[in-house]
C-alpha cells in the first residue's frame, strides 16, 4: 500500500515536470531588433518592426556574405498601424505568424514628424512593458523612420545593429530610453536626442545600400521636438553635460599657417553654480587631456614654450566651441539642455525653489565663466620640419 | 509547550531578517520614493527605532513569562476571557496579513515573470511548499533560514557590485531638499515593515540561548536597516527621479545591468533571491499563525493544523483582491490609516506589557494568586 502511494506521488510529480507553463521556444518567436515609429497622413501610428530572420544568419559558411548581393536578408520588416502603439502592435501581431519578443529591441527610431507631435505619451508603452530594455537607444530620424529601417548596411547585419554601434562609439550624442526618461522627468523636461540621416547613395549603389549615420541632434521640450542643433553645437552640449568621450580638436595657431590636430584622451566638466541675489552665475570648469596626432606646422612640440602655446590654443578652441553652443542654446533657443537648472537645484536647493518658476526667463540671463585647463601630454614622434 | 524544538538566537535573527526584508527589498524603494523622493535612504534609519522598540517590548514580556508565547501570557495578564479575545484579534490580523503576503507573491510572479500561468497554481504550490516546511517544525525553519541567508546576501552583493558602473552619485543631491519632512513621511510608511519585528514574541520562548535573544533581535533590526539603506542608495544613484516609474526598482536595476555586452538580463538572480527570501518570510508567518491557533485552542500538537490552515490561507489569498485597484486601496489603508502590523507588532505587546507591569509591581500578591 505504502509503495503504491509512493509510486502514485512520483507519477503526479511527472505532471509538474513537463516544463514551464510560460515556455516560449525560440522557433516560435519573432525577435524584434529595432523599432521605427512614424505618423502617417491620417494621424495613425505606423510601427515598423525590424525582425530577426532566423534563415538569414548563421546559415553555414556563407553567412558573412548574405547581406551583400541579394543574398538572404538577416532581417525582415513588418509594419503595424493603429491609433496608439499597443494597437499598432496588435495590428503587427495579426500579420506575424510568430509571437513577438521585445527584449532585444535595442534601437528605437522616431520620425521627426512624430516627435514634433510629442513623444512622452507614446513612450509610456516602452517603459511599462516588462520586456523592452531601458538601455535601448533612441534616435530621431530626419525623414521617415521606416526608410532608415529599410536600409541594408554593408558592415553590420541590420540597421539597428549599425545604429547601436554608432551610438556606442560616442562620437556624437547618444541617448538611451533611460536617459530619455530622466530628461523628461528633469526640472525642465528639456531633451536632446541624436538624429540620424542617411547618406545619398553613391553612383552605382542601390538606394537601400546607403548608410545611416548620426548627424545633428534634435532638441525637444516637454516631449515635443522644437529644433535641431548641428554637430559642433552638439559637441558643445556634450562638453557641458560632461559626456564628451571622443573628439578630435584641430587648432590653427596664428603664428603658424598650418594646423595641429589633437585627440581627446580625457575630458571632464564640472558646473559650479552661484547665486548672488538676483544674478545667476555658472562657472564651467573643464579639465582635458589631449594627445597630438597630426602636426603640419613648423612648431617643434618638444619645446616647452611651443607646447604651452599649443595648450593655450586648445583652451581657446574649446572656449570658442562652448560660447558658440551657449549662443545657440541659451540665447537663441532659450532651452536648458545643458543641465544648468539641475545644477542650481543640486547646489542651492532653497534658492532654486524661488527661481524655478520663471527659469525659462532666467536661463538666458545666466552669466557663464570658463575655467579651462587643457594639457597636451604627448606630442607624438612625427617629423620636425 | 507545544513546540518541542529549539532554535538558536542567531537562527531567530535570520528568520526575522527574511520575514521583514524579503518583500521589502523589492517594494520599499518605490513606495517610499513616492513621498521621500531622493531622500529614501534616510527613511529606514528614521524608522528603525520602531523595530528596536518592538523587539525590546517582546523581550521584556518574555522576561516576565519566559516559557510562554503571547497567546499564553495574554491569558495570564488579562484573564482567560479577555486574553482569548485578544488572541483571537491577533490571529485574525495575522491570518489576513499572511494571506495578503501570499497574494502579493502570486501577483508579482504572475505579472513579471509568468503571465500565462494561473495564479492558483503559483500560490497553491507555494502554500504546499511552506506547509511542508512548517510541518517540519521550528528547527527546520531555523536551519532553512541559516541556509538561505548566505546565498541571499551574496547574490545581493553581486547585484550591487554589478550595478556600480552605472551609478551617479549626484542623483542623490540635494540631500533633504524639502527638509526632514519627506524622509519622515517615508519612515512612516516603513513603520509597517519594522513593526513586524513584533512577531518575535512567538520565537523568544523557544531559544536555546535565551540571554542572547535580545542581542540577536536587535542585530537583526540593524542588519535589516543597513540592507534597506544600501538598497535605497543604490536605487537612487542608479535611477534618480525615474525611480517612481518602477514597481520594483531593485528588479529593474538588475535588468539594467549590462557588462561587456554578455552579462545582462540578470533579473533571474534577483528573482531567485526574492523567492528564497519570500519563502522564508511566508514560512515564518505561516508558522506563527499555525502555532498561535494551536495554542489558542489549547491543542496538544500544532502539526494537524498545518494543512487545514494552508488551505484556508490559500483560498483567501486567491480571493482577497479582485484587481490591482482594490489591492492598491488596501495597501494605502494599511500603510497610512489602519496599520495592522503596527497593531499586532507594537500596540498589543505594549498594552500587555503595561498591564503586566501594573499587575507585577502594584498588585504583587494578586499575580501570585492567579499564577
Amino acid at each position: 500500500m505504502r509503495r503504491a502511494i509512493m509510486i502514485g506521488v512520483i507519477f503526479m510529480a511527472f505532471v509538474l515536470l513537463t516544463g514551464c507553463w510560460d515556455r516560449r521556444e525560440t522557433n516560435d518567436l519573432a525577435i524584434i531588433t529595432g523599432v521605427a515609429l512614424d505618423k502617417n497622413k491620417e494621424g495613425q501610428i505606423e510601427l515598423t518592426a525590424e525582425i530577426h530572420s532566423p534563415g538569414g544568419s548563421g546559415n553555414g559558411s556563407g553567412g558573412g556574405e548574405d547581406n551583400n548581393q541579394g543574398g538572404v536578408q538577416s532581417t525582415v520588416l513588418q509594419i503595424g498601424k493603429g491609433s496608439s502603439i499597443p494597437e499598432a502592435i496588435e495590428n503587427l501581431n495579426e500579420k506575424l505568424p510568430r509571437e513577438i519578443l521585445w527584449s532585444h529591441a535595442e534601437a528605437i527610431v522616431i520620425s521627426k514628424a512624430f516627435a514634433e507631435n510629442g513623444i512622452s505619451d507614446e513612450l509610456d508603452f516602452f517603459v511599462r512593458h516588462p520586456e523592452p530594455r531601458l538601455r535601448s537607444y533612441v534616435f530621431i530620424s530626419d525623414g521617415k523612420a521606416k526608410e532608415i529601417m529599410a536600409l541594408r548596411p554593408s558592415l553590420e547585419r541590420s540597421v539597428s545593429e549599425a545604429l547601436i554601434k554608432l551610438a556606442e562609439s560616442e562620437v556624437l550624442m547618444k541617448a538611451t530610453l533611460f536617459d530619455l526618461m530622466e530628461m523628461l522627468k528633469g526640472e525642465q523636461g528639456a531633451i536632446v536626442l541624436p538624429m540620424i540621416d542617411k547618406l545619398s547613395p553613391e553612383e552605382g549603389q542601390l538606394p537601400s545600400e546607403s548608410i545611416a549615420y548620426i548627424h545633428r541632434s534634435a532638441v525637444l521640450k516637454q516631449g515635443k521636438m522644437i529644433g535641431v542643433i548641428n554637430d559642433q553645437i552638439s559637441r558643445g552640449v556634450l562638453w557641458f553635460r560632461n559626456e564628451i568621450n571622443e573628439s578630435i580638436v584641430t587648432v590653427e595657431p596664428d603664428e603658424a599657417d598650418e594646423i595641429i590636430s589633437m585627440n581627446l584622451i580625457k575630458g571632464r566638466t564640472d558646473l559650479v553654480p552661484e547665486i548672488d541675489g538676483q544674478s545667476l552665475k555658472m562657472t564651467v570648469k573643464i579639465v582635458t587631456i589631449d594627445d597630438v596626432i597630426q602636426n603640419q606646422t613648423s612648431w617643434d612640440l618638444k619645446r616647452l614654450d611651443k607646447l604651452k602655446a599649443l595648450e593655450n590654443e586648445l583652451v581657446q578652441k574649446i572656449e570658442k566651441c562652448l560660447t558658440d553652443t551657449l549662443d545657440t542654446v541659451q540665447k537663441e533657443m532659450k532651452i536648458d539642455i545643458i543641465g544648468f537648472g539641475e545644477e542650481f537645484r543640486r547646489h542651492h536647493p532653497k534658492k532654486w525653489k524661488k527661481i524655478k518658476g520663471d527659469w525659462d526667463e532666467k536661463f538666458p540671463t545666466v552669466q557663464v565663466d570658463f575655467d579651462i585647463d587643457a594639457r597636451v601630454l604627448r606630442a607624438g614622434k612625427g617629423s620636425e620640419t | 509547550m507545544i513546540e518541542k524544538g529549539k532554535i538558536s538566537a542567531l537562527q531567530m535573527g535570520l528568520l526575522m531578517y527574511h520575514a521583514i526584508l524579503a518583500t521589502g527589498i523589492l517594494f520599499i524603494p518605490a513606495t517610499v520614493f513616492n513621498v521621500a523622493k531622493q531622500d529614501i535612504w534616510i527613511s529606514p534609519i528614521l524608522a528603525s527605532p520602531l523595530g528596536f522598540l518592538s523587539v525590546y517590548i517582546a523581550y521584556k514580556l518574555n522576561k516576565y513569562y519566559p516559557k510562554d508565547t503571547i497567546m499564553q501570557y495574554s491569558k495570564h495578564i488579562l484573564g482567560t476571557f479577555w486574553g482569548k479575545m485578544l488572541g483571537l484579534l491577533l490571529l485574525l490580523l495575522l491570518i489576513t496579513s499572511l494571506s495578503v503576503m501570499f497574494w502579493q507573491y502570486g501577483e508579482y510572479v504572475v505579472s513579471e515573470f509568468l503571465p500565462h500561468t494561473p495564479k492558483s497554481v503559483i500560490i497553491g504550490m507555494m502554500v504546499i511548499l511552506c506547509a511542508f516546511a512548517v510541518h517540519g517544525g521550528l528547527e527546520v525553519l531555523g536551519r532553512l533560514a541559516g541556509m538561505v541567508f548566505p546565498v541571499f546576501f551574496l547574490l545581493f552583493l553581486v547585484i550591487i557590485i554589478l550595478v556600480l558602473p552605472d551609478v551617479e552619485v549626484k542623483r542623490m543631491l540635494p540631500v533633504m531638499e524639502n527638509g526632514l519632512m519627506p524622509s519622515l513621511k517615508g519612515a512612516w510608511v516603513l513603520c509597517t515593515w519594522f513593526a513586524q519585528f513584533g512577531i518575535i514574541y512567538f520565537f523568544l520562548p523557544f531559544l536555546t540561548d535565551r540571554e542572547k535573544g535580545l542581542k540577536f533581535g536587535m542585530l537583526s533590526v540593524l542588519v535589516v536597516t543597513l540592507t534597506l539603506v544600501v538598497t535605497n542608495i543604490i536605487v537612487i544613484w542608479l535611477f534618480g527621479n525615474v525611480t517612481e516609474n518602477f514597481n520594483a526598482p531593485f528588479m529593474s536595476a538588475s535588468r539594467y545591468i549590462s557588462l561587456a555586452e554578455f552579462l545582462s538580463h540578470l533579473e533571474s538572480i534577483v528573482m531567485a533571491i526574492w523567492i528564497a527570501g519570500t519563502f522564508i518570510k511566508l514560512c515564518v508567518f505561516y508558522y506563527v499563525v499555525v502555532i498561535g491557533t494551536a495554542e489558542w485552542l489549547n491543542l496538544s500538537d500544532y502539526r494537524s493544523l498545518v494543512l487545514p490552515m494552508g488551505f484556508l490561507i490559500g483560498v483567501f489569498a486567491m480571493q482577497v483582491f479582485l484587481n490591482s485597484a482594490e489591492a492598491a486601496e488596501h495597501f494605502r489603508i494599511v500603510s497610512h490609516e489602519i496599520m495592522d502590523t503596527l497593531v499586532y507588532g507594537l500596540l498589543i505587546p505594549i498594552f500587555l506589557l503595561i498591564v503586566a507591569y501594573i499587575r507585577k509591581t502594584i498588585f504583587k500578591h494578586k499575580v501570585r494568586r492567579t499564577n
